[in-house]
């Protein structure tokens, strides 16, 4: 949710966040929006991306201000999703993609927005004509982290467990010295080296790109961590974040209103996983899987949504129109670790 | 007190000592699951993966005595295939418990029996290790049948032990040869990855087993006279020096083809090893007491009984870290700079030093392994002797 909002604030209107809320309402309660609801937001954002860029700089500053107003919208919304989330009863996976209206096309739009379109028509085809693939570009990333630590909230990982660091080095010697800041997500090779250690059959990678993990197959041997060329994969150890804190019950910051995290679900391969005794995914390898909760509905990746420097890029590498094929075809566009033949389906440029 | 009195209670109070220690590591395990261990998500295998790469070698080298004794019928050995079998299924035991306590999910892994990946070095080693306890407890059982029937009958089983002996030959290559490709198989580990390690852990495997033997059967000897006994350990001493010499040249080769670009591939790694913070693992635990000490005692005291099972005590104890060399070294290296930096955890490092807990649960295995023994010696009768018509 917060992740809209910084959306709703870049665009400045609250209405994006209304549409976010029906989106959800639309998926996963089945609630239709009616079409009234749609025109609103359709002409709202028309007026609103038709406008100069200099208005749009000014609404953009008091656009900072409108998201929070936005996000607090939202929130008072929260209960919906709240709800959706909590119990997971509300929550549909396997009805299929309904498409939503999105605004129309402008030229300069966001590329948030084009790459939602570029999701809504991959999702058109069927999935094995869909290749997902991620473009990083290493220009723009600053090194906030704050893909790690959304994707950490999306996923609701546990301490030792990472999906998506960031690395930072410093590189050269004083006083020529530069420093170089890599988002490391899993890379969805087309070779990928940990699916054919598995002994369990309990990896694979999807006729869309995607490499999954059946949590309830994984027998936590840890081989596919080795095999892994470039560290994607961690082992759930059950760890809590709460491990160690002061029991202090009906207090503020007691162990288990701290805890309260540690026991919601998170939603990975659009099952509830809920971390309890040793059951999965406690002892399972885990990974980045794209967010397929999230672009199975047509969301973007928490990652590309969240990253506030706009440096990463998400949709259907098949797809000659899609941003990240435009972006994958610049000659700086290189893949990590070519020489292991693995044939990332992440990208990067630098 | 003779010799086996002596090491009975020797044994069994190593069994109860090692046992008391090691059940608060065993509970810790059931308990806390893999919190309490020393590796984490870059170093993923550690004291347990290696100890099971070293009991399995105890093993299958346990297994070729017997081989010895039922296929090419050296009659050095022939009072001790029983006992071989015994030794190879409570080190096989032990194994699997240490593999199984290394498991994130161990129940599931007995669905790997019937389903296994077969692209998977690591699915073959659930359907080979299956067969291998399958074939070892046959083989016992027919080994001990032989001994209670006479004429035709102890021909017919005679043979099927022959059966059954040389198809433990490729069994055991298999199984152990495929250990080491699931190390060698991973192509992003260089220290690991290579044609050569397969063989290694063949070598490894039978020189530790045989070593392992030869101090059993000095200590639990069958009844025999004085000249058959020193024959059997002048034999498993012979073996084991030409089973440590092969090792030995295969390991400097391994060093020297290793070290030959210091700034290039496994370079550094070997540095490590050789020079690193935990030298003493190889100088000390594998070269002195696991290689030096026994070449003297197998070629300067090798008509000496006591001398060659101590060299052979020696080996098989300090092989443990071999493994661990071979293990750990492969993982210290970060896929990508920098990585251990970016997302700060305790799992999340490349230092390894086993925690106390995984050396707890790793004595209480070596005090399981040794009490199947013990009991299996006790309940079964490997020492009887019916005579060959």
């Amino acid at each position: 949710m917060k992740s809209w909002n910084t959306i709703c604030a870049y665009i400045g209107t609250k209405y994006m966040s209304e549409l976010y809320t029906d989106i959800l309402k639309n998926n996963f309660k089945g609630v239709a929006m009616s079409k009234e609801e749609l025109s609103r937001v359709d002409e709202k954002l028309t007026l609103e991306t038709d406008e100069s860029r200099r208005d749009f700089l000014d609404k953009f500053s008091k656009g900072i201000f409108g998201g929070l107003i936005a996000s607090g919208v939202v929130n008072a919304l929260a209960p919906v999703q709240a709800k959706a989330n909590m119990d997971g009863s509300n929550l549909n996976f396997s009805e299929p993609f309904k498409p939503f209206d999105l605004p129309p096309e402008t030229p300069g739009e966001d590329g948030i927005l084009r790459m939602m379109r570029d999701i809504q028509r991959a999702l058109k085809k069927p999935i094995e004509q869909r290749h997902w693939k991620m473009v990083i570009d290493l220009r723009k990333c600053v090194g906030c982290d704050a893909c790690s630590v959304s994707c950490a909230a999306e996923n609701k990982l546990p301490p030792g467990v990472i999906y998506r660091p960031v690395i930072q080095q410093e590189i050269g010697s004083y006083p020529n010295v530069g420093h170089v800041t890599l988002p490391r997500p899993c890379m969805h090779c087309d070779e990928p080296p940990c699916v054919p250690v598995c002994p369990a059959e309990a990896t694979w990678k999807r006729p869309d790109g995607i490499v999954v993990v059946d949590y309830d197959q994984c027998i936590g041997c840890r081989y596919c961590l080795n095999a892994c060329p470039y560290d994607a994969r961690t082992f759930d150890f059950g760890m809590e974040y709460i491990d160690g804190a002061a029991d202090a019950p009906k207090v503020f910051l007691g162990k288990e209103k701290a805890g309260k995290y540690e026991t919601e679900a998170s939603y990975e391969y659009e099952k509830e996983w809920k971390r309890e005794g040793d059951q999965s995914p406690i002892g399972n390898a885990r990974k980045c899987h794209f967010c397929i909760p999230r672009i199975e509905k047509g969301m973007l990746p928490e990652c590309v949504v969240t990253c506030i420097g706009r440096a990463t890029y998400f949709g259907d590498g098949n797809d000659p129109q899609s941003l990240v094929s435009e972006l994958i075809a610049l000659p700086n566009a290189f893949r990590l670790k070519e020489e292991v033949g693995t044939h990332p389906s992440v990208y990067y440029i630098k | 007190m003779t010799r086996e009195k002596m090491g009975n209670i020797l044994v069994w109070i190593l069994i109860i000592g090692f046992g008391a220690w090691g059940l608060p590591g065993i509970l810790d395990r059931f308990a806390n699951g893999h919190v309490n261990t020393a590796y984490g998500s870059y170093i993923p295998w550690g004291l347990w993966i290696s100890a099971y790469i070293w009991l399995i070698g105890l093993s299958a080298g346990a297994l070729m005595i017997s081989v010895m004794t039922y296929v090419f019928g050296i009659g050095a050995v022939k009072k001790v295939g029983k006992m071989a079998f015994l030794v190879a299924i409570a080190t096989l035991v032990g194994a699997m418990m240490a593999v199984g306590l290394d498991l994130g999910h161990p129940l599931r892994a007995f669905s790997l029996i019937l389903d296994p990946n077969l692209h998977s070095m690591m699915g073959w080693m659930a359907v080979l290790y299956s067969a291998y306890f399958v074939t070892l407890c046959v083989e016992l059982y027919f080994a001990i049948k032989k001994e209670q029937v006479r004429g035709e009958k102890q021909k017919s089983i005679k043979k099927i032990l022959v059966v059954l002996g040389i198809w433990s030959i490729p069994l055991a290559f298999a199984f152990h040869g495929g250990v080491g490709g699931v190390f060698a198989n991973v192509i992003a580990k260089p220290y690991w990855h290579g044609p050569m390690l397969p063989i290694v852990f063949l070598a490894g495997a039978f020189l530790s087993g045989g070593a392992l033997f030869a101090t059993v059967a000095y200590i639990w000897r069958p009844s025999q006279s004085k000249e058959e006994f020193l024959k059997m350990m002048i034999f498993l001493g012979k073996t084991t020096l030409a089973l440590l010499i092969l090792d030995e040249i295969l390991e400097l080769s391994e060093i020297y083809v290793g070290t030959f670009y210091s700034a290039y591939g496994e370079g550094h790694l070997w540095q490590q090893i050789l020079f690193g913070q935990y030298w003493y693992t190889f100088w000390i635990v594998h070269i002195l007491i696991g290689v030096l000490i026994p070449l003297f005692l197998l070629t300067a005291k090798s008509k000496s009984p006591g001398a060659i099972a101590l060299a052979g005590l020696l080996i098989a104890g300090s092989f443990l870290a071999v493994r661990l060399n071979i293990v750990i070294p492969g993982m210290l290296d970060p896929e990508i700079k920098g990585i251990a930096d970016a997302w700060v955890h305790s799992k999340l490092t490349f230092s390894y030093l086993p925690s106390i807990m995984e050396w707890q649960v790793l004595l209480f295995i070596v005090a399981v392994v040794m009490a199947v023994f013990m009991i299996g010696k006790k309940v079964l009768p490997i020492y009887q002797t019916a005579g060959d018509e």
